[in-house]
């Protein structure tokens, strides 16, 4: 596996990330919502780090925090040597430049009024970075490693497609030659056809330069087809974290299962598995949370345990931690030994 | 669910176009339409953004905008009627009533002012002539037949109230009101996460076991395709360019678009060792339908691109068990011209 044998490009420890809501009454008490929990994971150079979850789960927050887009309640980020999470002013600064982002949406995510050259070159006039000619070069090369044509510098977004305007988001967020890129949800709101356009162009984009990438998506074949190692996040938890090949192959937490078994598949009619576990009911608001797991309101494992105490994030195998009472210290899911198992699945 | 629905024609669309006047001239919304429903049956239809499978559902509503919008040619056969010569009267009889629709995004369908108990009676009240009371009643059974816990509370709640499945669920009440014989849905769990979409999924096809309904599913998602539908409709720049029963698409997908729409998608392998193959692409974009060729809409985007092609549109060819193909390449594969 690729996981650390050198020291990790990005270190997160027990990042937490809080909002204040509105209170209800006039004089009413404000609640806190429990976004991002306490959630760790490392992220070796030139690898990709995914982190899956349903919405409201607190990824995409998770990723904001990480760009030092919202305040962080606690916790450390660090970016190679560099306090990520604590630095201020100036030194934020120049770390931003380190770490960029690719949005979801490339419709609202360009601004309308700028011409697609000066978008991509913006990061590089408001960094500072090289002289006149020499951003002008790298605008242009830029573009042609993106498969837009040098020409298209002169166009506004508008006169672009959807995929070639995340071709544009995707050259703006390497103008900096950034160490991490923060990619939350970058495909989601493209046509299928053209989701495989930009997953293979960030791929090719990760081997020629070495790029470390931070994966948000909901997608989970999405997911699998481009991440190295994921982290699944319920409620501002990461509930589960794994290479790609052991999480997939073998969920160890009833959730990451559920949540693999409910994805539409085309090969389920091929008549590998026909069965899958239904979750009922929706995730519970991250504003008053259950004591215990919590999973537990939803889980078809829960025991009376799993509702009075959290579960720790327990390593049980090398690269392979989860938070469930159920899995056993050798790593047997609930899903394998309760009877649940066989009447609900045959995989 | 799997076995090959023989049954009786419900609805029968012929040829259907329709035409948009835009500033850059007039776009070919639906070009020659043609597909069955017959009862109990699920209908695929599958595309990207603009090939028109929502165009086409609109249109078996009656609901083309006009202007800019405008049928010009086909048939919308529903029960021997043509809905295309039928008054605005009569279509309002059939609308929501033997013929509804639940919309992708629940939370601009549904009327954020009125209660969701109100907007499920309206429809009660209006088609069958219930009275408001008898109409509220109905609609905390067809809430709780569609598996919204508490439905006698729910009713008295506004949509801003429920979760994003709870809207969904219901829309799909709302729709189910009448007793529809065919409900159309478009998108209907694109707004939904994964494990609310499975809920929503097994619904419907619980409803149309228990109903005898037909359901034609709007999705650009193959693998809601694989697990829902009974036939399926392949769709490119409005016009159908492959039909035919689901186990056919995904095991011999015939024309070269739907081959590219399979194997583009990053399906998930669960429970094995996944490879990492780079996706395939299909290079290109949909052409603008102002700007469609005189032959074939997928020819700029096709690997196996050939003079005629270019120049003339390809008809529909239909093997034996009824797949059909609109594609110059199924010329020499295949037997019957239609």
């Amino acid at each position: 596996m690729i996981i650390s044998k050198s020291e990790p490009l990005l270190s997160v420890r027990n990042l937490k990330v809080y909002f204040q809501t509105k209170s209800e009454k006039l004089f009413g008490s404000r609640k806190w919502l429990h976004a991002v929990d306490g959630i760790s994971f490392d992220i070796p150079r030139g690898t990709t780090f995914g982190i899956v979850g349903e919405s409201g789960s607190g990824k995409s927050t998770a990723a904001l925090a990480i760009m030092r887009l919202v305040p962080i309640m606690e916790g450390e980020i660090e970016l190679r040597g560099s306090r990520l999470s604590e630095a201020e002013g100036n030194e934020l600064m120049q770390l931003r430049r380190r770490v960029q982002i690719i949005f979801q949406d490339p419709y609202s995510s360009l601004n309308p009024r700028m011409r697609a050259g000066a978008i991509v070159r913006e990061p590089l006039d408001l960094m500072n970075i090289g002289d006149r000619d020499q951003r002008d070069g790298r605008v242009a090369d830029l573009f042609q490693k993106v498969g837009l044509r040098m020409e298209q510098r002169a166009l506004f977004p508008h006169q672009f497609s959807g995929g070639q305007r995340q071709r544009i988001g995707v050259a703006r967020a390497l103008a900096s030659q950034p160490d991490l890129i923060v990619c939350d949800e970058p495909v989601s709101a493209l046509d299928v056809a053209i989701q495989a356009q930009i997953l293979n162009l960030l791929r090719k984009l990760q081997e020629e330069f070495h790029l470390t990438y931070l994966f948000i998506s909901h997608d989970l074949g999405v997911v699998q087809h481009i991440c190295d190692d994921i982290g699944v996040m319920y409620l501002g938890e990461i509930v589960e974290q794994a290479d790609r090949i052991a999480l997939f192959k073998r969920p160890l937490h009833p959730y990451t299962w559920a949540l693999l078994s409910a994805v539409p598949s085309m090969d389920r009619r091929r008549g590998k598995n026909k069965h899958r576990v239904r979750l009922k009911g929706d995730p519970p608001s991250p504003i008053d949370l259950p004591q215990g797991c919590r999973f537990a309101g939803r889980c078809p494992f829960v025991r009376n345990i799993c509702r009075e105490k959290a579960p720790v994030h327990r390593q049980i195998f090398p690269h392979h931690w989860v938070s469930c009472h159920r899995v056993s210290d050798d790593g047997i899911p609930p899903h394998e030994t309760d009877d649940y198992a066989d009447q609900q699945t045959a995989i | 669910m799997d076995s090959k629905c023989e049954s009786s024609v419900l609805l029968e669309v012929s040829d259907l176009s329709v035409n948009f006047n835009t500033r850059a001239g007039i776009a070919h919304v639906l070009d020659g339409v043609s597909f069955t429903l017959s009862q109990g049956e699920v209908l695929g239809i599958v595309g990207e953004s603009g090939c028109g499978k929502s165009m086409t559902a609109l249109a078996v509503m009656g609901l083309i905008p006009n202007p800019p919008g405008e049928v010009v040619g086909g048939q919308i056969i529903f029960r021997g009627e043509n809905l295309l010569d039928s008054t605005q009267q009569r279509l309002r009889q059939v609308r929501g009533n033997q013929i509804s629709m639940i919309f992708q995004e629940p939370m601009t369908a549904l009327n954020p002012v009125f209660t969701v108990g109100d907007q499920i009676a309206e429809a009660l009240v209006l088609h069958q002539g219930l009275s408001h009371n008898a109409a509220l009643d109905k609609a905390v059974e067809l809430l709780r037949e569609v598996h919204v816990p508490l439905p006698e509370k729910r009713i008295d709640e506004y949509p801003h109230q429920l979760s994003g499945g709870m809207r969904q669920r219901a829309m799909i009440a709302i729709a189910l009101a009448c007793e529809p014989e065919i409900l159309i849905a478009d998108e209907p769990t694109t707004a939904l996460d994964v494990t609310v979409q499975a809920q929503v999924f097994d619904l419907l096809l619980e409803l149309r076991r228990e109903r005898k309904m037909s359901i034609i599913l709007i999705t650009h998602d193959m693998g809601a395709i694989a697990e829902m539908a009974n036939r399926v409709l392949v769709m490119y720049a409005g016009r159908v360019i492959e039909l035919a029963a689901v186990d056919d698409i995904l095991q011999e997908p015939r024309h070269p678009y739907t081959r590219g729409l399979i194997s583009c998608v990053p399906t998930l392998q669960f429970g094995i060792e996944a490879d990492r193959q780079p996706l395939k692409e299909i290079p290109g974009i949909v052409p603008p339908l102002t700007e469609l060729s005189a032959g074939c809409a997928f020819e700029p985007r096709c690997e196996f691109s050939m003079p005629a092609c270019t120049t003339d549109k390809p008809v529909a060819f239909q093997t034996a068990n009824g797949h059909l193909t609109a594609c110059w390449l199924s010329n020499d594969e295949l037997g019957t011209r239609i």
